[in-house]
């Protein structure tokens, strides 16, 4: 999480989807003093938030132009897009970037074929498939290394 | 794929718009193609004569490589679901190459999005309902509406009843809004292009080109009502 390390005060970042993956980075960016404002459709998804958590948590639907308008996302550094929904997360990452300006725009996208074409679009994508992969074929070698030592 | 004379069309989603759509274009001689997410749906689409059904998510890449979206010139996306649509279009355009794509969407307030996205096409089913309910409901006077420029303009044939207070008088002493022109008169037989000293008589029709919304009181001022 090399993005987040510089702490600035002044950064301000919405998370939008408040499941395992938006409330823990809630939860770390928060503990690392960000200003944080997380966004679930649903009330009962901000459970998953940590008792200390410092943030927002606001009712809302990320792609609803008044409930990010109310977030005052023009103002954001940083928007992640995290619902369950790749294609929510596609539309909420090119409003933000395109209709508000945010500067650091980031989707999680479940499917790894859409996430190259979007890539190409310039959207910083996250794909979990593709990691694991990765991190997988990394631990083989690693196993593959040490069986040969 | 055989070379076919006229253009292929890909439907993505949409129930009974589907259905409807599909026919109307058959009948056209296109070439269709419907992909749904409901195997309900798609049961129901089968059984038009000549239509190519598939069944899956029309924003997934390998649906829509297997419906054949590479080879349409048009794609038109209206699921329920607004960022369903813009994401089919999107790929469509930027993966497959297709020429040109129409998006339905349902909140009106995105329609310019849609188009800084790069969807050619935007259709606001709730703002073309209402402006067509809101006509019917208030005025009769309005004889047919034609919207234009993304209903930014409308076109409106407007009636000039017996006691309208505009009856009779020229073109120019009438007070209208300033974003309205009256570009022909249609009295009984004739059409006139008017000018300013033109005289609107009771019985005739005008031709009105209305700019933001002011077709109603455009025709409140002609009307007398």
């Amino acid at each position: 999480m090399k993005l987040f390390e510089k702490k600035k005060t002044d950064e301000y970042i919405i998370i939008i989807g408040c499941g395992r993956l938006g409330a823990n980075l809630a939860n770390t960016l928060s503990a690392n003093n960000g200003n944080v404002l997380i966004m679930d459709k649903t009330k009962h998804a901000f459970r998953r938030l940590s008792q200390d958590f410092g943030g927002l948590a606001v009712v809302g639907d990320g792609i609803d132009l008044d409930a990010v308008q109310n977030a005052q996302i023009e103002k954001a550094s940083a928007v992640i897009a995290v619902t369950n929904d790749d294609n929510t997360n596609i539309m909420i990452a090119q409003l933000a970037r395109d209709m508000y300006h945010v500067n650091r725009v980031i989707a999680r996208l479940y499917d790894p074929e859409r996430e190259s074409v979007y890539r190409d679009l310039g959207i910083d994508t996250i794909c979990p498939a593709v990691l694991s992969a990765k991190e997988a074929d990394k631990l083989l070698g690693k196993c593959t290394e040490e069986e040969s030592k | 794929m055989s070379k076919t004379e006229k253009d292929s069309i890909l439907l993505i989603g949409g129930r009974s718009k589907a259905k409807s759509l599909a026919l109307s274009l058959l009948a056209q001689g296109y070439h269709v193609t419907v992909i749904n997410e409901s195997e309900e749906d798609c049961e129901k689409l089968a059984e038009i004569k000549n239509l190519n059904v598939y069944h899956g998510d029309g924003t997934k890449l390998y649906v829509l490589d297997e419906a054949g979206a590479a080879e349409c010139s048009i794609a038109i996306a209206m699921t329920a679901q607004d960022q369903n649509n813009l994401v089919a279009c999107q790929i469509c355009k930027k993966h497959f190459a297709v020429k040109k794509t129409v998006a339905l969407v349902s909140d009106p307030d995105k329609v310019e999005f849609f188009h800084q996205m790069g969807v050619d096409s935007v259709v606001c089913a709730i703002s073309a309902v209402t402006g067509i309910i809101q006509q019917q409901a208030f005025i009769d006077d309005m004889v047919q509406v034609v919207p234009a420029g993304y209903g930014k303009v409308q076109i409106v044939e407007i009636r000039i009843p017996e006691d309208s207070p505009a009856s009779g008088k020229k073109l120019w002493e009438i007070d209208l809004p300033s974003e309205v022109v009256v570009g022909c008169i249609l009295r009984r037989d004739q059409t006139l292009i008017p000018r300013g000293d033109t005289r609107v008589n009771s019985g005739d029709t005008l031709v009105v080109i209305a700019g933001s919304g002011q077709e109603m009181e455009a025709a409140r001022v002609l009307t007398g009502r």
